[in-house]
C-alpha cells in the first residue's frame, strides 16, 4: 500500500515542475496588469478614507453634546443627594426627639408593662396546671398572648388578666360539682358529674380523677387509690349539702395521687416473686394443711385418751391407749415379762400414727427459706444479665430486679415463720401423746391391776 | 405521768423508723416472756406442792419393789416431768424465731430501698435512708429479743431438769 502512495507522489512532482517551466513567459504580462490595477485602486481608497474622516468629524460634535448633557445630569443628581442626606439627618433628630417625647409620655406605664408580662407568665404556669381549668377551659390562651406580646397591653387585656387571677383565687375556695368530659383508661369519653375540691382534688362519685395538663383532659388515675380513701369519697358525695363529711385531700394538687399509682401494692410485690414465689406459697399452704390435719387428729386423739384414762376398766378401740389397755385385758394371766413384750409391741404399732406428718412440716419449714434464697440467686442472675446488656448506667433497671430478688427471700421467711411455729405446737402435742403411750401406759395398767387385786 | 408519755413517744418513734416488722418482734417477745414467766412461776411456786403430793403418795405405798411399783413410779415421774416441760418447746421455738423475724425486717427494708431506687434513682440518699433504717433496726431488735430469750430459756431448761431429778431422787425403793 505504502509503495503505491510513494509512486503517485513522485509522478505528481514531475508533472508540476514541467508546468512551471512552460508558463514563464505568459506571467510577465499579467504582472503589469496587476500593477495598473493597484495604482487605480489607490485613488479610490483615498476617496473612501476622506469620506469616512468627514463622517467621524460630524459624529464627534454630536458626542460632545451628549457628554455635556450627561455631566449636567450628574451634577443635578448630586445636588439632590445632598439635599436628601440633609433631610435624613434632620428626620433622625426629629425621630429621637419624638422617642424621648414618647418615653416621657409613657412614664410609669413602661414599668407596668413589665409587671403585666411577668404576672402573665407566672399565672400561666399555675393556671394551665390547675384543675380549675377542667371546669373553665381555655383560660390560658389570653395569658400566653400577654406573656409573648411586644406592644403595650390594652385595658381590656389587663382586665382579663385581673379576672383570670381573681377567678383562680375565688374558685380555689369552692367545692363545686359540674358536668365534664372524662376520658377513661380505655380511651372512651363520657360526660360525668365531677366534684372539684378547691384546686386540690377532682373526683367523680367513686374515684379520684386527675387533670392532664398536656392533653387538657380529665382522666381517672392509672390505679385506684386504697379502699379507705375511696370510701371517704362515697361518704362525701352522698352527704347532703351543708353537712360535714371527712375527705382525704391531696395537698400537692394531684402529685401524691400520681405517685401513689407508681407505688407497688402488696399484690404486685407478691407477683414479683415469680415462679419461685408461687412454689413457696405452695410449700406454705401444704405445710399449713398438714399441720391443721395433724392438730385436729392429735387433739381428738388426746381427748379420747383422757376420757379413756378415767375409765381404764372398759378399753375402747377408737384410741391408742384403749388398744394398749386391750392388750393387757387379753393377757391378764400372762407373766410380767411376756406382758411387757406384748405392751411394747402394741406401743410400737401406735407410734407411726402419732408421729406421722410432724417431720414433713419441719422439712417444709426448712425448705421455704432455701427456696427464697434460690429466688434471690435467680433474681441476681437476671440483674447481672441486664448489666451485661445495658451496663450499669441506669441504677433503676438494676434496682427493679434486685427488689424482685429480695421479694422471694421475704416470702421464704414469711412462709418459714408460721411453719416453724406450727411445727413446735404439733411436735409438742405428739410428744405428749407419745409420753402417755411410752412411759405412762405401763403405769396405768399397773395401777389398774393393783386396784383389781385389792 | 409525763415520764410515761415520753417513754411512749420514744417507743413510737422507734417503731416509726423501724417499720411494721417491729410489731411482730414485739409480739413474739411478749409471748415468749409471758410463757417464760409462767414457767418460772410453775417450777418455783406450783411444782413443789405437786412434788410433795407424789412423795407422800409414794411413801404411803407398801410395795415399792415389784414390777407394778416400778411402772407406777415411772408413770408418776413421767406425768410430773410432762407438766414441767409443757410449752418448753414453744419457748425455744420463739427464741429461734426472733432473729428470723429481724431478718424479715431487713429484707423488707432492702426491698423498700431498691424500690425507691427503681422509682427515683440514686439521686436522693435521704429517701433511701428510710428504707435502710427499716432494714437495720428490726435486725437489731430481733437479735436483742433472741439474746434476752436465749439466756433465760437455757436457765429455765436447767431448772426444769433439776426439778425432775430432785423428784426422781425423792422416790426411793424402800
Amino acid at each position: 500500500m505504502k509503495k503505491v502512495f510513494k509512486s503517485i507522489a513522485l509522478a505528481a512532482t514531475m508533472t508540476l515542475s514541467a508546468g512551471v517551466a512552460l508558463n514563464a513567459n505568459a506571467n510577465t504580462a499579467t504582472l503589469d496588469k496587476l500593477l495598473e490595477q493597484v495604482k487605480k485602486d489607490r485613488i479610490s481608497e483615498g476617496k473612501i478614507n476622506k469620506k469616512r474622516e468627514q463622517e467621524f468629524m460630524a459624529a464627534r460634535a454630536d458626542k460632545q453634546a451628549l457628554l455635556k448633557k450627561a455631566k449636567s445630569e450628574l451634577a443635578a443628581e448630586q445636588a439632590r443627594g445632598e439635599r436628601l442626606k440633609n433631610q435624613f439627618a434632620q428626620n433622625e433628630v426629629t425621630l429621637a426627639k419624638k422617642a424621648t417625647e414618647l418615653e416621657n409620655a409613657k412614664g410609669t406605664l413602661g414599668e407596668m408593662f413589665g409587671v403585666v408580662r411577668r404576672a402573665a407568665t407566672d399565672t400561666m404556669g399555675s393556671i394551665s396546671g390547675s384543675i380549675i381549668s377542667a371546669q373553665y377551659p381555655g383560660r390560658d390562651d389570653l395569658l400566653v398572648k400577654l406573656a409573648e406580646a411586644k406592644e403595650l397591653p390594652t385595658t381590656k387585656e389587663l382586665e382579663e388578666l385581673w379576672i383570670a387571677l381573681q377567678t383562680e383565687m375565688t374558685e380555689s375556695a369552692k367545692v363545686v360539682s359540674f358536668d365534664t368530659e372524662v376520658v377513661g383508661l380505655d380511651g372512651e369519653t363520657s360526660v360525668q358529674r365531677v366534684t372539684r375540691v378547691g384546686n386540690f382534688n377532682l373526683m367523680n362519685d367513686t374515684n379520684y380523677l386527675i387533670y392532664n395538663i398536656d392533653t387538657k383532659q380529665v382522666q381517672p388515675l392509672g390505679r385506684e387509690a386504697d379502699g379507705h380513701y375511696l370510701a371517704a369519697i362515697e361518704n362525701f358525695t352522698s352527704s347532703a349539702s351543708g353537712e360535714m363529711a371527712p375527705l382525704f385531700i391531696d395537698p400537692s394538687m394531684g402529685n401524691l395521687l400520681r405517685l401513689n399509682t407508681q407505688k407497688a401494692t402488696l399484690e404486685d410485690r407478691y407477683h414479683a416473686g415469680g415462679i419461685v414465689g408461687y412454689i413457696i406459697t405452695g410449700v406454705l399452704a401444704l405445710g399449713l394443711l398438714i399441720a391443721l390435719e395433724r392438730l385436729i387428729t392429735l387433739s381428738l386423739m388426746g381427748s379420747k385418751m383422757r376420757s379413756q384414762l378415767k375409765n381404764t376398766a372398759n378399753p375402747s378401740d377408737n384410741n391408742p391407749l384403749g388398744r394398749i389397755l386391750k392388750v393387757y385385758h387379753n393377757n391378764k394371766n400372762a407373766d410380767v415379762e411376756n406382758l411387757e413384750l406384748k405392751l411394747d409391741e402394741a406401743i410400737l404399732k401406735e407410734i407411726p400414727k402419732v408421729e406421722r406428718g410432724v417431720t414433713v412440716i419441719k422439712i417444709l419449714a426448712a425448705i421455704a427459706p432455701l427456696l427464697g434464697l434460690l429466688g434471690t440467686v435467680v433474681g441476681m442472675i437476671e440483674t447481672f444479665q441486664q448489666i451485661t446488656l445495658f451496663g450499669t448506667g441506669d441504677p433503676r433497671i438494676m434496682a427493679g430486679s434486685i427488689s424482685m430478688a429480695l421479694v422471694t427471700t421475704a416470702q421464704g421467711l414469711i412462709a418459714a415463720l408460721p411453719l416453724i411455729f406450727v411445727h413446735s405446737i404439733v411436735a409438742a402435742k405428739s410428744k405428749s401423746i407419745m409420753h402417755i403411750l411410752d412411759e405412762q401406759s405401763a403405769g396405768i395398767i399397773a395401777s389398774h391391776a393393783e386396784k383389781e387385786q385389792a | 405521768m409525763l415520764f410515761l408519755i415520753e417513754i411512749w413517744e420514744s417507743v413510737r418513734d422507734f417503731i416509726a423508723t423501724g417499720g411494721d416488722v417491729l410489731y411482730i418482734v414485739a409480739a413474739v417477745l411478749l409471748i415468749m416472756w409471758v410463757m417464760m414467766i409462767e414457767k418460772y412461776w410453775f417450777i418455783t411456786g406450783v411444782f413443789p406442792g405437786i412434788k410433795k403430793d407424789i412423795i407422800a403418795k409414794w411413801d404411803a405405798r407398801e410395795d415399792t419393789t415389784s414390777w407394778y411399783a416400778h411402772k407406777i413410779r415411772e408413770f408418776w415421774i413421767s406425768e410430773a416431768s410432762e407438766k414441767i416441760n409443757e410449752r418448753m418447746l414453744s419457748i425455744k421455738t420463739l427464741v429461734a424465731i426472733c432473729p428470723l423475724v429481724g431478718l424479715l425486717g431487713t429484707v423488707t427494708g432492702m426491698i423498700q430501698v431498691f424500690e425507691i431506687m427503681a422509682n427515683q434513682g440514686t439521686g436522693n440518699p435521704r429517701l433511701m435512708a428510710e428504707g435502710i433504717s427499716m432494714a437495720t433496726i428490726p435486725t437489731m431488735a430481733g437479735m436483742v429479743a433472741a439474746l434476752s430469750g436465749v439466756f433465760f430459756s437455757t436457765r429455765l431448761e436447767a431448772k426444769a431438769k433439776l426439778a425432775k431429778e430432785h423428784l426422781v431422787d425423792s422416790l426411793p425403793h424402800h
